[in-house]
């Protein structure tokens, strides 16, 4: 840690740690639904754990992503935060509304909007919350004696992202309209500016942690966020194939869909290639395992699963099942969950002064949450194709397919333990770090493994 | 070689280029929408039910235009699949209809908003969705009509909205009960007048929902499952 200020960084993930554990609950919560034990149905309704499930999903990436920047800009911009004060302030409004939204959505007090359930006066201050944080970063890099490229495009990230957060702050009478601009925020989110956040965290972790020439790496960025833009942008034309707009959304929908791995794709060899140029050995193997993992993953899951499930010719039939659901889960995880736990996994040693990165819980964290993600996408897989052959294409009943379906939970339910065991270790991990030292915050300190040669493990 | 700064311009310029694109094809779709989505049939009472399905996030659930989650049924067709007098059914007691399944959040909603619901379900059935969703194309042929006619052509309009949409009759209608052909033999008049009414009493722990029909109503689809040749 090089700024005092960068301790910030510690209320975020802490908070991300705290609401990801909550998630995994939720999503049990379904999965035992699914299976025909919806026990809780009249405390907690299949309605309200999804809609806790994902917005417990979008805060705590958005509160990594915060955390990241809070560390990460101050070193970009190579100066002390703006507004400490304010980013602690910001950070408990952040803490606030998202538990006063989770707790309504148990209360029917929510937009029937997927993904942006938040009801209306709550988008407001996450509006006015949002624009404190980017004021901070904003003025920070504004001051600061300069702003590398990587520190740039984060900051162009996560203004995009509070800027298109907007479209789904209007009310809509037609739902096909109302469709239309939630996909503004939805797609250009994730399959958009997200992947700008994404692309400059991996960038700056291949930075510090493979000692590459900076001018390299950001060279490389730029043309990972240009193939995702040039991809991503007329991509979101496949969330427009049935929902009442054009025929045409069909053409360049399917054609810049078939783009977007392009650039995901493009981040995996990124990945290994500076993880496997690089002179420098970092002792924290742990985060390079989580980045160079994160490259890779979110080529299969987002790339790779997005593509076969958005062709034309398939999503005809997959649209609105549960192949949606095999995607949706690799995809968060592999791109934006792995970033923010990469993140966390670079940032800890430097924030506590601690060693915390060689031994098995730390990589048994990393295997078994990794193999579960995959189990589970995979029962999702069966599921999802069984849904779209029994329902879709033999026109069975929807109940009688789901009756069909339980067995392929049970599934679920049993990698998604795996991935839980390796979420407990890393939080397990995570809390044995304790609390940011402040006698850390010095650019001379020596605790700076970033810039030695292996230092031996605690 | 590729410099930083070509790459710079590469995302500058890929970006301008293709936003530029989308806007102008997003000023075309909205153009398209009213029509597509027949908006002048979109009533008060289309978007008050609008607002219904907001409010409950029945999106948590289930799927509209394929959108939404994947726990109960795609409901863009739901109108001409089942028919307002099923919907209307069934939004009175949701878990009555289908005892001992999956359950849906019993909502209380008050005839008003049932109709208004209906509405709105009527008019997103008639939303261009460049064909979805799609009619299934591995499904077994359904069988021809017989020859003479087909002995529904008389059921009673209770018959053709209700019990349709879970029992067959020559083949057509619903998977889910078992067919009615022939049930004389099985039942006499007075036994299936009692089922009508309360199917729990006669058989605990069947599938089959009380539909709360009035007597009249009953009479009828009795005379026409049991006729005396």
């Amino acid at each position: 840690m090089t700024y005092k200020s960068q301790r910030i960084a510690y209320l975020f993930f802490a908070t991300s740690m705290l609401l990801l554990s909550l998630q995994i609950v939720y999503g049990f919560i379904m999965a035992f639904a699914h299976m025909g034990y919806d026990v809780l149905h009249t405390v907690v309704p299949f309605n309200a754990a999804r809609a806790t499930h994902t917005n417990l999903l979008v805060v705590w990436l958005l509160s990594g992503f915060m955390g990241a920047a809070y560390f990460i800009i101050p070193e970009e911009a190579e100066r002390e935060l703006w507004s400490p004060k304010l980013a602690v302030v910001q950070w408990a409004a952040l803490v606030v509304v998202g538990v006063i939204a989770i707790v309504g959505f148990h209360f029917n007090w929510w937009e029937g909007r997927k993904f942006l359930e938040i009801p209306r006066p709550l988008d407001y201050l996450v509006v006015v919350d949002v624009l404190a944080f980017l004021l901070n970063i904003g003025m920070t890099a504004f001051k600061g004696k300069r702003l590398h490229t990587t520190g740039m495009v984060l900051f162009v990230g996560l203004f995009a992202a509070a800027l298109l957060y907007l479209p789904g702050v209007i009310t809509f009478e037609n739902q096909v309209r109302d469709s239309y601009f939630r996909w503004w925020v939805v797609h250009l989110w994730v399959e958009g500016v997200w992947e700008l956040i994404l692309g400059s965290m991996l960038s700056y972790l291949l930075i510090k942690l493979t000692g590459i020439d900076r001018e390299v790496i950001e060279k490389w960025l730029y043309v990972i966020v240009g193939l995702t833009f040039l991809s991503g942008i007329l991509g979101t034309g496949h969330h427009y194939y049935f929902i009442g707009t054009p025929k045409y959304w069909l053409a360049i929908g399917g054609i810049f869909s078939a783009l977007e791995p392009l650039s995901f794709l493009g981040m995996a060899l990124y990945g290994v290639t500076m993880a496997r140029r690089g002179g420098r050995n970092h002792p924290n193997k742990m985060a390079l395992t989580w980045t160079v993992g994160c490259a890779i993953m979110s080529f299969v899951g987002a790339g790779f699963l997005g593509f076969a499930h958005t062709i034309p010719q398939v999503n005809k039939w997959t649209h609105g099942t549960l192949v949606t659901a095999m995607h949706g889960h690799l995809a968060f995880w592999g791109a934006y969950g792995m970033i923010v736990l990469a993140m966390i996994a670079y940032a800890m040693p430097k924030l506590t002064g601690r060693k915390r990165y060689s031994g098995w819980v730390p990589e048994w964290a990393f295997w078994t949450s990794n193999l579960g993600m995959l189990g589970m996408t995979g029962a999702f897989a069966v599921a999802g194709i069984s849904q779209v052959y029994l329902e879709r294409k033999v026109g069975m009943d929807f109940l009688v397919v789901q009756k069909a379906l339980q067995v392929h939970f049970l599934g679920l339910v049993l990698a998604a333990s795996l991935f839980t065991i390796g979420i407990v270790l890393y939080i397990v991990n995570f809390i044995g770090y304790g609390l940011p030292r402040a006698e850390l915050g010095d650019a001379s300190e020596d605790a700076d493994d970033d810039n030695l040669v292996p230092a031996a493990a605690e | 070689m590729l410099s930083k700064s070509q790459a710079k311009l590469f995302f500058l310029a890929g970006t301008a280029v293709f936003s530029m694109a989308f806007l102008a094809l997003t000023v075309d779709s909205l153009a398209q929408v009213p029509g597509r989505s027949n908006e002048a049939a979109m009533t008060p009472a289309v978007v008050r039910g609008k607002m219904i399905w907001d409010r409950n996030n029945c999106m948590g659930c289930h799927t509209l235009l394929g959108e939404g989650a994947y726990y109960a049924p795609e409901l863009t067709r739901v109108y001409t699949r089942r028919g307002p007098e099923w919907m209307r059914a069934f939004l009175k007691d949701p878990n009555g209809m289908f005892p001992g399944e999956r359950r849906m959040v019993a909502y209380k909603f008050s005839d008003q908003e049932i109709a208004d619901l209906i509405e709105f379900f009527q008019w997103i059935g008639n939303v261009d969705t460049n064909g979805f969703p799609f009619k299934p194309d591995l499904a077994p042929p359904a069988p021809a009509a017989p020859v003479g006619g087909s002995r529904l052509a008389s059921a009673p309009s209770t018959y053709k909205t209700l019990c349709n949409a879970c029992h067959s009759i020559e083949g057509q209608g619903g998977k889910v009960g078992p067919a009615l052909d022939d049930l004389r033999g099985r039942y006499d008049a007075v036994t299936l007048d009692k089922w009508l009414s309360d199917p729990q009493a006669v058989k605990p722990g069947t599938a089959m929902p009380n539909l709360k029909l009035s007597p009249e109503v009953r009479k009828e689809l009795v005379g026409w499952l049991l006729p005396t040749k």
